[in-house]
């Protein structure tokens, strides 16, 4: 699957700018030019050879503090998309599975979930439960689960319904090994849309939070706090956002891209991924 | 005439019958956070060395050493009554608070609304009108690109733009329509586009996706051979069918409003529902944010509802299966 979504050039980009992010989360901590936290009389500077990005109102390099904070959001990102798959998953095949009063309760659950703001509900847990962006990020997880859940069950039906699975049951499989063996192939590739889906939703919720100050403590750098620390002095540098923006918007833009990437090289796309081997074939020729 | 109104009350009992047990549920864990949060209102009044009798003696005072359940109770009793309490913050009527803060969001989230309707229409109908050709593929592209613009980084870029740049606009704050309509109107502008810029595009390409789809079906082709002209055959059967998906892409996009006015109101420096809800959540202030949660959810549900019972008037098919 890998190897045929990097078959498609949007594939090929949206991989390219995650793997970029990624490394700057494993690694920009190391490469940042100066301290993040380290304040100089050099206030709101433009860019320059020395600040790259220029200073923000404290006189801070602006590109270390977002090389720093790129781990809080890479990884907040990460954890939702992994809690909201764990959560809505497993419930979701053996919803198929353990009869009716199981499949109702787990889809009233659902509704609930989605019915909810799940800002507003990461707000008011993260004042509750621990001013923290994992407690955070494990709640928006949670909430965005039914996604999964979803997903899941609609995967786990078609298959159950399915002639071969139906002679198998027949024919004295368990319900164990029709799910490892059939139920789990289809499962898998609207998963891998859903998961890179819910991680770009997760970059926009870490932002965002991180933006309104909750979940970090103050002097510690993150994205949105970038942001919102350019945001009081907009008179002096409006181009200021741009950077921390253009960051922020083409994470989740290839997360996106992903996830098309997936559903075209997975889905009804044997057909699309056929057009493409088509048009290249006679590009070719 | 009346087969309409019949079906529309079945398709509203049916909703009711699948969100009356949401919102039990709901109201409970809502309900339940306070205990797994370990806060009181002591934390609040006394600050962090309070000895042991003085937090005893506050919690007894708001009723918090009474069993869990008997709390539940009384809560959801007042919360029917429509009293959600006071704040352990400043002792005041949480639902006197939110309504004020609710006003302000209400007007920006109807506004936004308004922005993405007129607009997430009117894009998505031009794209299926003119599919395939340029203007399709212009709109598409410019759809894809808002769709990933958080609302906080459109805000701000409207502010940069609109308020500190062209000064069209001012900057922060809210006015209430007894000091002008355009006063009004000014204030909640730019806080409502950015808000609606998802809105916008999610309901476009449903919307042109749903008509491009309803264009292909036989019923189409047959009124087209008929020698229908192409305004009756999109309203009557194009539109028709394929407005489902937008219709209920709507429904879902109004607890991002919500969401999104936690973020927007910190921008636009307005004194909101968002804003209460973090504000009340920093200072640990467990009855108004359970207050927030309660109301968000009451908001959300009835906005639902009104989809499916519009969603069932409008595509027949809908009502099959809610």
């Amino acid at each position: 699957m890998v190897r045929r979504v990097l078959g498609l050039t949007s594939g090929r980009i949206a991989i390219g700018i995650l793997v970029t992010v990624g490394l700057l989360a494993a690694v920009g901590p190391l490469i940042a030019p100066h301290d993040p936290l380290a304040g100089t009389t050099d206030i709101l500077a433009s860019p320059s050879s020395r600040h790259p990005l220029g200073t923000d109102y404290l006189g801070r390099d602006v590109l270390s503090r977002l090389l720093d904070g790129s781990r809080v959001s890479v990884l907040g990102a990460v954890q939702v998309a992994l809690i909201a798959l764990v959560v809505g998953v497993v419930p979701g095949i053996l919803s198929v599975y353990l009869g009716r009063a199981f499949e109702w309760a787990t889809l009233r659950l659902a509704d609930t979930l989605i019915a909810l703001p799940f800002l507003v509900f990461a707000v008011a847990v993260t004042a509750l439960l621990g001013n923290g962006i994992p407690q955070a990020m494990f709640v928006v997880g949670v909430m965005v689960s039914p996604l999964f859940y979803r997903v899941a069950r609609a995967a786990t039906l078609s298959v159950a319904r399915s002639p071969y699975v139906e002679a198998a049951v027949v024919a004295g499989a368990s319900v164990g090994w029709v799910v490892r063996r059939h139920v789990w192939v289809k499962v898998l590739p609207p998963i891998a849309v859903a998961l890179a889906n819910t991680t770009g939703v997760g970059f926009v919720v870490v932002a965002s939070l991180t933006f309104l100050g909750i979940g970090v403590r103050p002097p510690a750098p993150t994205w949105g706090g970038v942001l919102a620390a350019d945001l009081g002095y907009l008179s002096f540098r409006p181009w200021a956002p741009l950077a921390p923006t253009v960051l922020i918007m083409a994470t989740v833009w290839a997360c996106n891209l992903l996830a098309d990437a997936i559903r075209d090289v997975t889905g009804e796309a044997g057909r699309a991924l056929l057009d493409a081997r088509r048009v290249r074939a006679g590009r070719e020729a | 005439m009346t087969g309409h109104l019949r079906r529309a009350a079945g398709v509203l009992v049916r909703s009711v019958a699948i969100f009356v047990p949401v919102f039990l549920v709901a109201s409970f864990v809502t309900f339940a956070l306070r205990s797994l949060s370990g806060l009181s209102p002591a934390n609040l009044q006394l600050g962090e060395s309070a000895t042991p009798e003085a937090v005893a003696r506050i919690e007894h005072q708001w009723g918090l050493d009474r069993p869990f359940l008997t709390q539940y109770l009384d809560w959801f009793g007042d919360l029917l009554a429509g009293d959600l309490g006071q704040s352990w913050y400043n002792g005041a009527e949480i639902s006197r608070l939110l309504a004020e803060g609710a006003v302000i969001s209400l007007s920006v989230a109807g506004l936004a609304l308004l922005i993405g309707v007129v607009f997430g229409f009117g894009f998505g109908v031009l794209a299926a009108l003119r599919r395939t050709t340029w203007v399709d593929r212009a709109i598409t592209g410019g759809m894809t690109v808002i769709s990933v613009m958080p609302s906080f980084v459109v805000g701000i870029a409207l502010v940069a733009v609109f308020a500190v740049g062209l000064g069209w606009f001012p900057s922060a704050g809210y006015a209430p329509t007894e000091r002008g309509f355009g006063v009004w109107l000014a204030h909640i502008t730019l806080p409502a586009l950015a808000l609606s810029f998802d809105t916008v595009s999610d309901v476009a390409r449903q919307l042109r996706a749903g008509l491009v789809a309803a264009y292909r079906e036989n019923y189409v082709t047959g009124a087209i051979v008929r020698g229908l002209s192409p305004r009756r055959v999109f309203f009557r059967h194009v539109l028709r069918n394929g407005i489902g998906p937008a219709l209920a892409v709507l429904g879902l996009k109004f607890p991002n409003l919500l969401g999104g006015a936690v973020v927007t109101e910190a921008i636009f420096g307005m004194p909101g529902f968002g804003q209460f809800a973090a504000g009340s959540a920093q200072r640990g202030d467990v009855p108004a944010v359970q207050g927030v949660l309660v109301v968000s959810i009451v908001l959300v549900v009835v906005f639902n509802l009104v989809v499916n019972v519009v969603l069932a008037r409008v595509a027949p098919a809908s009502a099959r299966g809610v």
